[in-house]
């Protein structure tokens, strides 16, 4: 019965209420303290000199590049008909050698090819973007490209060793390609490899 | 010369201000705000018993794998979600974070992204599948759960840039239209990256998919619990990409635990979460610790050989249809052995064709095959080990059987042009030849196709792999007219793109219509019970003008948004004249509630103003002209009774003008659109709702109108009318009027009641069939009705087993069966942790671990509430009980002086 009385008692039940509140209240504060003040002290964003950091020596002299037997080229990888190799070719998925690049004797292969690629710098082949980013004359446009990277791709471009790369990620859609989240600025062409977003093009 | 620099991205302002406040139509969302997982806390505690949380690896046997000396090293595994922190003690081989949201922070303030991380790759106490993975962790969620797709797309083309290898997206939201990401998703698996995604928590109802997990090329889970019960919340339902005209695909692709597992906490130590973003990263680690046991064979390692693996290892759940478990459940081992001796090559999905299947076929089981029936479609999809990119050589062949009637079926083929990536469908349409028209037996044969691929690094041929398609059907004689029904799909509009609100207005977390209104999505128990009351139901993906009114009793309308031709409105009274009978039933429109129920969609930036309202009401309107009937603007809501039935008209329509000769029931109803505009509650007698009509003419159908579909639908169904589907089925096409017509049911005239028009502006010319984009209200040229050409069968003599099932086996390459080695289980030291963690988890409400403050936050604010309340309660009971002279106020002042003198 004593028991009782007392958890009756103003006084008691006042007590349990401020020592919930209390704990209520630093667990509270504790958490705060702990996910935000602390996680914003380890972020820094990447500093990079882009411009040194990337190899514009192209891997290949122009007379090896009929070689067909010890040639290795990296590659666009993901095309559905074409593909695009490092030295700029491209060519139908047949006509790719051993090593990954693209067969020149072929005859619809073309090499530094801009052929569905607008004067602004956009494409609608991903290949042809890569192909006519890969031009040397393409370099300055690319190097003044690196001299004020976007937020958005400096991480990206961090990683970016050489001109091939740098093309490879350049080309692809991305934060700047699309408007409404959830369409493309110009369906028509959406791979850019300078420095303007694709034309807006009002969504359907 | 440096370049402007462009304007999107100097506006970080702008940028932030995106992500302030919660998003509606969310594309990639982290499941559903709240719901995204189901911590273990909510459940009740019967059910925290009995899923004790189990050590996920030990339950799949990684420990033998590990036993073998694999465990992830060599592969690079990717975790996009919520970030981590570098210091988290679980996680040995961090290699990357990076965060692309708009929070200056790479560490996980949510615990979603840890757990998920830590199922994958953690070392410590909750041990994760690929302890030694190289961890790639990506921040592409905030800690309020706001993303957009083009964070994933920057976040997504680094992760091609550093050749992940495996990638988690335990994220999914049901814009399969967001053109952007999904086509960076084929991107991404062009490129080798084997993408693994969560189904989604949208379960029970069918048509509930999410997309990335429903893609061809992405490897979708689905949950279930450890007693092997597909998950209430997974999602489950064919795809509705391939609608109105085609059929849906099989999803999940496989299924495994994600109910009560344990990982890693926020900051340390471990707890139990549940939802199919627990089961992706389930996956997610098997196949990062797959691809580790056979680094030596790597390049054959892909998208496709990797989910190929994965089905043809899986083991199928007893009782479960293949669109809730796809292949079945993950089998670590058995994978192993599949994967270390897989040879490059094409399979599909599913392997067999077995119509007479039951339950794991449903819904083709549930119903047979008969000649002049509309053809069952089954979307198989082609997976091709063999390269990113292929094709069919020639076409797929049909061989009927000729010992086992194959003869008696026809099969006619559509079929991608080019396999890309790693992937594409082969559409099988079977109907009954005519000489079986009153024919009743089953039919058996295969498909034949032949996949190739271009030869790959230091091969000079291109690489070719033959499947075949065991088929077996049902085929029963033609059913009479009045027990055949037809569905009309083609104008029911599926989400996405559009905003179609949805039918009850009631439903205001969940605005969009976006399951498909098939019967075979969310009209699933409708479907069924149409199917046990004997009724063969038939689905029309085309024109009112391509079906042949002659074989069918009665043709059903529901819920349609789309408009009609003016070919399809002559043809259908055409129909009705002829004896055809037709039930609509339509659901709310008015202009001016659609107005209120916009939305700012953040995802979008744009404002999400409805196209129509629950159905298309004006152009049901159009359509029944010619009956002299049409639906009002008005919008009702309210419970009633119909007979014995208990009814709930959720935001319906009534009906505006019908034959004074016409039967019709009324009843009393809330005034719904004014309680949306004005927010004053009004109820209206005599609303009349329900119709039924003899159309007049010798030979002429039924007509039957209802107002609200929301009781065949179940997507937020509350109470269902079967019934009144069969009663009125039973008046359309047995022309037999049921007695709770007959009793309630009244010849009534109706008053002016206004028809609503169709909204000024709206853009539902965007994503219809039948409207011009350009010109609003102008129609299309009627399109041709769809024509498949028949295969010419290639008879052969063979018979085919009465079980399909077990005839799924993947080619390997000459080599032994690489054994499992007979290791005595250890569990390398994680035991004792185990069982401290059951102590810790079984405990109801309680979190996993002290450490977890988030987690932990709710329960005390819930304790002290708790407290406060019963400190309340304490304080009345007392006051009341025992009432003492202290509190003389309490008591009425007569009451004092009479019946009990104060002290």
């Amino acid at each position: 019965m004593i028991s009782r009385r007392i958890f009756r008692r103003r006084w008691f039940l006042a007590l349990v209420l401020g020592a919930s509140l209390l704990y209520f209240l630093v667990s509270v504060f504790k958490q705060s303290e702990q996910s935000v003040v602390k996680d914003t002290g380890d972020y820094k964003p990447p500093e990079f000199d882009f411009r040194r950091k990337i190899s514009w020596k192209p891997r290949f002299q122009a007379r090896n590049l009929a070689n067909k037997t010890d040639t290795n080229c990296r590659n666009s990888v993901q095309g559905k008909e074409i593909i695009a190799d490092e030295r700029g070719f491209v060519c139908d998925r047949e006509d790719i050698l051993v090593g990954g690049c693209c067969d020149v004797t072929s005859l619809t292969t073309r090499r530094f090819t801009c052929a569905s690629c607008q004067d602004s710098g956009c494409c609608q082949v991903y290949e042809h973007c890569v192909s006519c980013c890969l031009q040397p004359e393409k370099q300055p446009l690319l190097r003044s490209l690196l001299d004020h990277v976007p937020d958005a791709f400096r991480t990206l471009f961090a990683s970016v060793t050489d001109h091939f790369e740098l093309c490879l990620a350049k080309c692809r859609t991305s934060s700047q390609s699309v408007q409404h989240e959830n369409s493309y600025r110009d369906p028509k062409a959406k791979y850019c490899y300078g420095a303007d977003p694709p034309q807006l093009r009002p969504a359907r | 010369m440096p370049l402007r620099p462009l304007p999107e991205f100097i506006k970080p302002k702008a940028k932030a201000d995106r992500a302030l406040g919660k998003r509606t139509k969310n594309k990639v969302t982290v499941k559903k705000g709240a719901a995204f997982w189901h911590s273990t806390g909510r459940h009740t505690s019967r059910r925290l018993l009995r899923t004790v949380p189990r050590q996920i690896t030990n339950v799949l046997q990684a420990d033998l794998l590990w036993a073998m000396g694999f465990s992830g090293s060599g592969i690079k595994v990717a975790v996009f979600d919520t970030g981590l922190s570098e210091n988290h003690p679980h996680f040995r081989n961090l290699k990357d974070r990076t965060n692309w949201t708009n929070e200056k922070t790479l560490n996980d303030g949510l615990g979603h992204g840890t757990f998920v991380a830590g199922v994958i790759a953690s070392s410590k106490e909750c041990q994760g599948f690929a302890p030694d993975a190289d961890l790639h962790i990506f921040r592409v969620f905030t800690n309020n759960q706001v993303s957009y797709t083009s964070w994933f797309l920057d976040a997504f083309n680094y992760a091609i840039l550093k050749k992940i290898n495996v990638l988690n997206l335990s994220i999914g939201g049901p814009d399969f239209m967001d053109h952007p990401f999904v086509d960076k998703v084929w991107e991404l698996t062009a490129n080798k990256v084997i993408m693994v995604s969560a189904i989604g928590n949208d379960g029970p109802l069918y048509g509930t998919l999410n997309n990335p997990a429903d893609q061809m090329d992405v490897i979708g889970v689905g949950g279930i619990d450890f007693e092997d019960k597909i998950a209430r919340f997974s999602s489950r339902g064919m795809t509705t990409w391939e609608l109105p005209g085609g059929y849906g695909r099989v999803k999940p692709d496989i299924v495994t635990y994600g109910s009560g597992v344990r990982g890693s906490g926020l900051k340390s130590g471990c707890r139990t979460l549940s939802g199919t973003s627990v089961a992706s990263p389930v996956v997610a680690g098997a196949v990062t610790l797959l691809a580790s046991a056979v680094i030596h064979r790597i390049p054959m390692v892909n998208p496709a050989s990797m989910k190929q693996a994965l089905m043809a290892s899986a083991r199928r759940l007893p009782g479960v249809n293949m669109f809730e478990q796809g292949h079945g459940k993950l089998d670590l081992l058995k994978a192993y052995q599949v994967l270390n001796s897989y040879k490059p090559q094409a399979s599909l999905s599913p392997s067999y064709i077995d119509l007479t299947d039951c339950p794991y076929m449903w819904p083709y089981c549930t119903q047979p095959i008969y000649y002049g029936g509309m053809p069952t479609i089954v979307n198989v999809t082609i997976l091709n080990g063999m390269g990113v990119t292929g094709r069919i050589v020639d076409k797929p062949i049909w061989q009927p059987y000729t010992p086992q009637n194959g003869d008696y079926i026809e099969v006619a083929f559509s079929y991608s042009n080019v396999l890309w990536p790693w992937s594409g469908y082969l559409a099988v349409s079977i109907t009954a030849a005519k000489k079986a028209a009153q024919w009743d037996g089953i039919a058996q044969g295969q498909v034949t196709l032949t996949v190739s691929s271009p030869p790959e690094e230091g091969e000079k041929e291109e690489r070719t792999s033959t499947v075949k398609l065991p088929v077996r059907v049902k085929v029963v004689p033609t059913p009479p007219r009045s027990k055949r029904v037809l569905w009309d799909q083609y104008h029911n509009l599926r989400y996405p793109p559009g905003y179609f609100p949805r039918d009850n207005l009631r439903m205001k977390n969940d605005p969009l219509d976006w399951n498909g209104d098939h019967p075979h999505t969310n009209f699933k128990d409708t479907y069924q019970h149409l199917r046990n009351a004997g009724y063969y139901v038939e689905i029309l993906g085309a024109p009112l003008t391509c079906f042949d009114a002659n074989q069918y009793g009665t043709l059903l309308i529901v819920d349609s948004e789309e408009e009609f031709f003016p070919e399809e409105i002559s043809k259908l009274k055409r129909d009705i004249d002829n004896g055809l009978s037709v039930i609509v039933i339509a659901d709310w429109y008015n202009v001016s509630v659609m107005k209120k129920v916009k939305f700012y969609d953040e995802n979008t930036r744009q404002w999400w103003m409805p196209d129509t309202g629950g159905a298309n009401v004006p152009a049901l309107n159009d359509l029944m002209y010619p009956w002299n009937m049409a639906f009002s603007d008005q919008v009702y809501e309210g419970d009633f009774t119909l007979g014995d039935h208990d009814m709930y008209y959720a935001s319906g329509s009534s009906i505006a003008k019908f034959p004074e000769d016409g039967i019709m029931i009324t009843q009393t109803l809330k005034d719904q659109g004014n309680e949306v505009l004005k927010q004053e509650s009004q109820t209206v007698d005599t609303v009349p709702i329900l119709g039924l009509y003899q159309m007049t003419g010798e030979e002429a159908g039924r007509v039957a109108l209802y107002g609200d579909s929301n009781c065949l639908d179940n997507s937020h169904l509350q109470k269902d009318c079967f019934w009144l589907l069969d009663a009125l089925l039973q008046y359309t096409s047995h022309n037999h009027m049921p007695p709770v017509f007959e009793q309630q049911g009244s010849p009534f005239s109706i008053m002016n009641v206004e028809l609503p028009e169709r909204m000024e502006g709206n853009h539902l010319a965007r994503y219809s069939k039948v409207l011009e984009s350009s010109l609003a209200g102008q129609t299309r040229p009627l399109p041709a009705c769809p024509h498949l050409s028949w295969a010419k069968g290639e008879p052969l003599n063979k018979s085919a087993p009465t079980n399909l099932y077990k005839h799924q086996k993947l080619l390997s390459i000459d080599l032994m069966e690489p054994p499992v080695p007979n290791v005595v289980r250890r569990q390398p030291g994680i035991q004792h942790i185990v069982s401290d963690g059951v102590g810790w988890d079984i405990q109801p409400g309680v979190p996993s671990h002290p450490h977890n403050s988030i987690q932990s936050m709710p329960v005390f604010a819930l304790a002290g509430l708790t407290l406060v309340v019963v400190f309340f309660a304490v304080h009345i009971h007392k006051s009341r009980s025992k009432p003492k002279r202290r509190k003389p106020r309490l008591k009425r002042p007569t009451f004092i002086n009479i019946v009990k003198p104060v002290v």
